[in-house]
């Protein structure tokens, strides 16, 4: 099965005054379909940078990235943004919800611009993608009046509710309790299960990184362990 | 989209609100000045239309007192010629003088009349007090009297002098202060001068023959039918074009750096947001949306407003004062635009600059 998720010989290079600080160098990774995978690292190891340029957030210094068929390294800014909208999904530490929408408004906005600003989304995956993550009766509610793992519940439905042909997730239970923690965990896994959704994972915790299928680790800009 | 610019409006009311007062503003200074110009203007043009005489005879291309404070250069003794045309049933002089406001805003026009001759003409009577007699008499209308509570025997400044009232007349006909042509010619040092001759004819129907016969017999003056006058009064008075024009630019850039700014507080305030969108997929024309439209409904609001806002303000103006407001459809028009437009424009400079933010730094913005 042709890999949804593919990079060849990444390399990220900051440059720090007039000091080059290799971040990536030279990852070759590849995700299936459907694969719930963990990168795992000390801090400092790549992991954020690799996520943001799977995301097409930042732009490498050398190598490819190809997402459902799509090099997001040969396309310009503003096609990787359309890249980015129809096949990424992003879930944050800090959620990052707009504190001003209420849960639902946070997920409208997501289909809204999904669908180029026109349509009004697919009302029956909201409620399925919402029975999943048991946020039928929250969403009215403003992300000040949720907890950290009702938020990040919110953040997850957002990223999966245009279903993405990949979620990458930024920490995901940084910010969260143990509590909160196996929650939103339990639910990414059941997404994966039930939805067949691919989800790439970034994180310092051993407990959650095991929920993945697979544990990829990272140490100085390279996969030591795939 | 829509949630999330109503939101972001309900949520920062302190620069919803300042940003409101900005664009009213624009709209107030608009409104208001335009509505006074135009206000005082037929105010004035009404009234010197109806002097009673069909046609005025003067030197002055424009036929306007309101460019005539030293103007009175036409011989008196043209009054005795005219009343030899066929068709002219009688004829007054008037010299005039402007002046600044009473409350040092604006100006005001003293007419010099003989007043046989003009009430003759005009119709105007002696309602309370009587007719000046000396050179510090004036008499005013029954509007400025009550306007300004001037009673009989009140002192005014006329020509940098106290003058008294000596009484009040009415109906209410050209200036609104008369004195005696005589002691106006002294006071201007111009003795058997005149800014224009005010001429009645036998048969209103005929004033265009006896214009004709006018420009006939008395060349090179001007005769105008007093139905014209007021005709490019707006063009005639020196500096107005460039004051419009001056209100118009200060309320475009006032409103347009008041939206500016708050909406580049408020892009900062955002960078964050603006992260989110981005991760989201959002293309910069969908960022640059997102604050054009937030910034045309804050305008829309200050629109709205600065229209109540000038409409109030003018009717207290003109309940408080003796200024007189007409709105013009047109400037409102203009104002509405000016109020978008300075909108638009204003968050033109945080909406690109926050689409073309780098989304990681955006994200991880404190």
């Amino acid at each position: 099965m042709d890999p949804i998720l593919k990079t060849e010989d990444l390399r990220m290079v900051y440059r720090v005054g007039k000091v080059d600080v290799p971040a990536l160098r030279g990852v070759d990774l590849a995700v299936p379909p459907g694969e719930f995978v963990a990168i795992m690292g000390p801090s400092g190891c790549g992991k954020s940078s690799l996520l943001h340029i799977l995301g097409g957030l930042l732009k490498p210094t050398s190598g490819r990235v190809i997402v459902d068929g799509e090099d997001l390294t040969t396309v310009s800014d503003a096609q990787r943004t359309d890249i980015r909208r129809r096949k990424i999904g992003f879930v944050f530490q800090r959620f990052n919800l707009f504190p001003t929408l209420t849960a639902d408004g946070n997920l409208r906005l997501a289909e809204h611009i999904h669908g180029n600003g026109r349509g009004r989304g697919n009302e029956e995956l909201r409620r399925e993608v919402l029975r999943l993550l048991k946020l039928e009766n929250k969403m009215n509610h403003k992300p000040l009046e949720l907890s950290g793992g009702e938020q990040q519940r919110v953040a997850i439905a957002r990223a999966v509710i245009n279903r993405p042909a990949i979620i990458l997730a930024d920490e995901p239970t940084g910010n969260l309790d143990s509590e909160n923690s196996e929650i939103v965990l339990k639910m990414l896994g059941q997404l994966n299960r039930e939805l067949h959704q691919t989800i790439v994972m970034i994180t310092h915790n051993p407990e959650a990184a095991a929920v993945a299928g697979r544990i990829i680790e990272m140490r100085d800009g390279m996969i030591v362990k795939k | 989209m829509d949630n999330l610019i109503t939101a972001n409006i309900r949520q920062r009311p302190m620069r919803t609100l300042i940003s409101v007062v900005g664009v009213a503003l624009g709209v107030v200074l608009i409104v208001i000045n335009t509505g006074l110009i135009r206000g005082m203007l037929n105010d004035r043009i009404r009234r010197e239309r109806s002097v009673g005489a069909e046609i005025r005879f003067t030197r002055d291309s424009g036929g306007s007192q309101l460019t005539a404070s030293s103007a009175n250069t036409l011989d008196t003794r043209y009054v005795e010629k005219l009343r030899q045309i066929p068709g002219v049933k009688a004829a007054t002089p008037v010299a005039g003088h402007v002046q600044s406001g009473k409350s040092g805003l604006g100006f005001e026009i003293v007419e010099g009349i003989d007043f046989d001759t003009y009430s003759a003409i005009s119709g105007i009577r002696i309602i309370e007090g009587r007719v000046f007699e000396s050179d510090d008499e004036v008499i005013v209308d029954e509007t400025r009297a009550r306007e300004n509570r001037v009673r009989v025997g009140d002192e005014m400044q006329v020509f940098g002098r106290k003058m008294k009232v000596a009484g009040v007349y009415a109906p209410e006909v050209s200036s609104r202060v008369k004195m005696s042509l005589a002691a106006m010619q002294r006071a201007l040092g111009a003795p058997n001068k005149c800014l224009m001759i005010l001429v009645k004819c036998a048969n209103p129907d005929e004033q265009e023959l006896v214009q004709r016969r006018i420009n006939e017999a008395l060349p090179g003056n001007y005769v105008i039918l007093t139905r014209d006058v007021g005709l490019g009064y707006e063009r005639a008075i020196p500096g107005l074009d460039g004051f419009v024009r001056t209100i118009l630019v200060l309320s475009i850039l006032v409103s347009t750096l008041v939206i500016l700014l708050a909406m580049y507080t408020t892009i900062t305030e955002r960078t964050r947001e603006i992260g989110i969108l981005k991760s989201l997929g959002a293309p910069k024309r969908f960022i640059i949306g997102v604050i054009e439209k937030e910034a045309l409904a804050i305008s829309g609001i200050g629109v709205v407003a600065g229209l109540i806002v000038a409409l109030l303000t003018g009717w207290m103006m003109e309940r408080m004062t003796s200024l007189k407001l007409e709105y013009n459809p047109k400037w409102v028009v203009i104002a509405v635009l000016v109020g978008l437009a300075a909108g638009a424009l204003g968050a033109l400079y945080p909406a690109i600059r926050a689409a073309n933010q780098d989304p990681v730094k955006a994200l991880s913005y404190e």
